[in-house]
């Protein structure tokens, strides 16, 4: 386990202002978050790699906040992996080890366990400078994780990887987690890497925490309209009428639904027989592979991610008409209503 | 075999919207285009000039170099080659030059290292100042680097006390030598050091912190691993600078014959007194020492490029 409390940091203009976070003992916890958002220096700060203005940091309920980096037991991956250039690839993962001097027998015990546990046996004897992207991420990984680190901290580990050794080394890195019940927290701005791996997850910008939970939570219970929008909703809107489900006064209400879940028919198919049914006016589309983005003019412009199928049945032509659906249990109101704007 | 079952059960798509194949005709079209493009003669001319244009200026450099020194060998003769080789003061000369450089070399690397490792990785107050006073023995006029010397040690109450109180004597001593070589050429080392820490991933010693080092055990193991060629590069030209070191010398420690008579002192001696022959021999000496040094660190494996 490893918590954050009431973490304070600041460089420059830049600051992390009271950051509480915890990850549960075995659990894979993602940081999401923009680039510059302070993702990077937050794994710094938990490493003890920069020297926090106020706050604690705890792991496994020990307080490790004036601790050095090397006393904390945690296993960091920075960006880009920082293997060291002038060391063999079997060095590299011995490197800890060796610091700590332990006995030639038993450091090379444990390379070769740990390089057979990430299927980098072979690469042993060979520089770091000829490894691939994905035999660099799992030698920095071996080299993490050789240490039996309590926590691991995993800055952007796989950005820097083509999409098909991206997926190969979520699953190793979710694999290998289960396997030794580590404590993970992974930092990250791709949505589809969070998926493939996390538990549970946090969104952070320009230094403040967002929202913590569920990525289901993160994403049809964003907080605000930042974490919608990194969720990739781009259905926000306003409206003016008080909102049946939760019952608010009158004042704009600021909501949302997922394009996902917004449902689109043929205009035959409309006549009010559905709550939140209006005429709409398809404005472009595009087919993203696995589904179709269209875009909707109405009394609200809306974005809706279509079936294949869905779509062949719109019989859709530029500028046509169609009917939208919003159903009323996919929408999501944030928070309170806030004053009219005009 | 097995896929006679359930396969039959699943409606194919009729064949009548069918992809068109690319026509024959363009296809080939294309690829003779492509292929043409990437083997352009256009582009092949065009990247042996640039290559060439690179090799005249190396060309020209080189052979300007190597024309003078073939012009002083050919002005030498036998008698001044013979000089050089039984003149008791000419050896001496010559290996105190070498032990002097050696030492200033072993000396400005011992500062640089910590210095270029500190200016790299620490901000403080007056860095950009520290940074700007480290280069400026670099552009001192040799004289006046030889002059300031003499003035601090002769003239000034601390340079006084170091020379009379503490007997630690550098004017118109051999200490002075390294002293003086020290001042004009350890800024080089600097330099070039604080370049290699600047090129070492910040990461990587962060990194061996996490695992189990300390601050003095990343630096020993990482960083300066990783600098090492820079800061043997700037050795080098340590070196070179402080083997061939004449100006200030002869101001702040001059050329007494047997004691603080180095080859480039040795040189404007025997030419003051008209014997150029043996000036050039002497010269030929230094250039051959020089080559002789050069070639054994390439040859110990030390393939770094001086960077300033």
């Amino acid at each position: 386990m490893i918590r954050a409390e009431q973490l304070s940091f600041r460089i420059g203009d830049f600051q992390l202002r009271s950051l509480s976070l915890e990850a549960a003992r075995g659990a894979y916890f993602v940081l999401l978050g923009p680039p510059g958002s302070g993702k990077t220096i937050f794994l710094e700060c938990l490493c003890g790699l920069r020297r926090i203005s106020s706050g604690r940091v705890f792991i496994d309920g020990r307080d490790v906040t004036g601790l050095e980096p090397r006393a904390r037991g945690i296993g960091y991956v920075p960006q880009d992996y920082a293997l060291f250039p002038h060391l063999s690839v079997e060095r590299n993962i011995a490197f800890g080890l060796r610091a700590r001097r332990h006995s030639s027998d038993e450091i090379r015990g444990r390379v070769t366990q740990t390089a057979e546990m990430l299927g980098i046996s072979r690469l042993l004897k060979r520089n770091v400078a000829g490894l691939s992207g994905g035999e660099k991420q799992r030698t920095a990984l071996a080299r993490a994780l050789i240490m039996e680190p309590k926590v691991l901290l995993l800055d952007e580990p796989v950005c820097a990887l083509d999409e098909s050794t991206r997926q190969s080394v979520c699953a190793l890195l979710h694999r290998v987690q289960r396997k030794l019940g580590l404590t993970v927290i992974h930092v990250s701005h791709n949505l589809e890497e969070a998926f493939s791996v996390a538990d549970r997850a946090a969104i952070l910008n320009e230094g403040e925490l967002q929202q913590v939970g569920s990525l289901d939570e993160l994403l049809r219970r964003p907080k605000n309209e930042f974490v919608a929008g990194f969720m990739r909703c781009e259905n926000i809107f306003s409206n003016n009428a008080p909102v049946e489900t939760s019952g608010s006064p009158e004042g704009e209400t600021r909501m949302m639904i997922r394009p996902e879940d917004v449902v689109v028919l043929p205009l035959c198919e409309g006549g009010g027989k559905n709550a939140n049914e209006f005429r709409v006016r398809l404005v472009r589309w595009r087919d993203y592979g696995g589904y179709v983005r269209a875009e909707l003019h109405g009394p609200v412009n809306l974005v809706a991610h279509l079936t294949h199928s869905a779509f062949a049945r719109l019989d859709a032509k530029p500028s046509c008409e169609l009917i939208a659906v919003l159903p009323p249990e996919r929408i999501h109101v944030f928070g309170a209503p806030v004053g009219r704007s005009g | 075999m097995g896929d006679s079952g359930w396969l039959r059960a699943v409606v194919l798509p009729s064949r009548t919207t069918k992809h068109k194949p690319a026509a024959a005709g363009e296809l080939q079209k294309g690829l003779t285009k492509l292929t043409a493009a990437c083997n352009s003669p256009c582009r092949g001319w065009r990247d042996r000039v640039f290559a060439a244009a690179g090799f005249f200026f190396v060309a020209v450099f080189v052979g300007f170099v190597l024309l003078l020194i073939v012009a002083d060998a050919f002005y030498i003769d036998r008698k001044a080659v013979l000089a050089v080789v039984r003149s008791g003061f000419i050896r001496h000369a010559l290996w105190m030059s070498i032990w002097t450089s050696f030492v200033t070399t072993c000396l400005a690397v011992v500062f640089a290292v910590p210095i270029g490792y500190s200016l790299s990785r620490y901000r403080f107050p007056g860095r950009v100042l520290v940074d700007a006073v480290v280069d400026l023995p670099v552009v001192f006029p040799p004289l006046v680097a030889g002059l300031t010397l003499l003035v601090f040690f002769s003239q000034t109450t601390l340079g006084k006390w170091i020379q009379d109180d503490l007997g630690i004597e550098f004017v118109f001593q051999r200490k002075g030598i390294v002293l003086c070589q020290f001042l004009v050429s350890a800024s080089f080392a600097i330099r070039s050091a604080r370049t290699a820490f600047d090129e070492v991933d910040r990461r990587c010693e962060n990194v061996a912190l996490t695992l189990g080092c300390t601050r003095w055990g990343a630096f020993r193991t990482v960083s300066l691993p990783l600098a090492l060629n820079g800061v043997i590069a700037g050795g080098i030209l340590t070196w070179a600078r402080a083997f061939g070191l004449f100006g200030p010398l002869l101001i702040f420690v001059g050329s007494f014959r047997g004691r603080t008579e180095v080859l480039s002192t040795t040189v404007f001696l025997e030419q003051s007194v008209g014997n150029l022959e043996v000036a050039l021999a002497v010269a030929m000496l230094m250039i051959l020492v020089a080559v002789i040094a050069l070639t054994t660190i390439r040859l110990v494996g030390v393939r770094s490029e001086v960077r300033l």
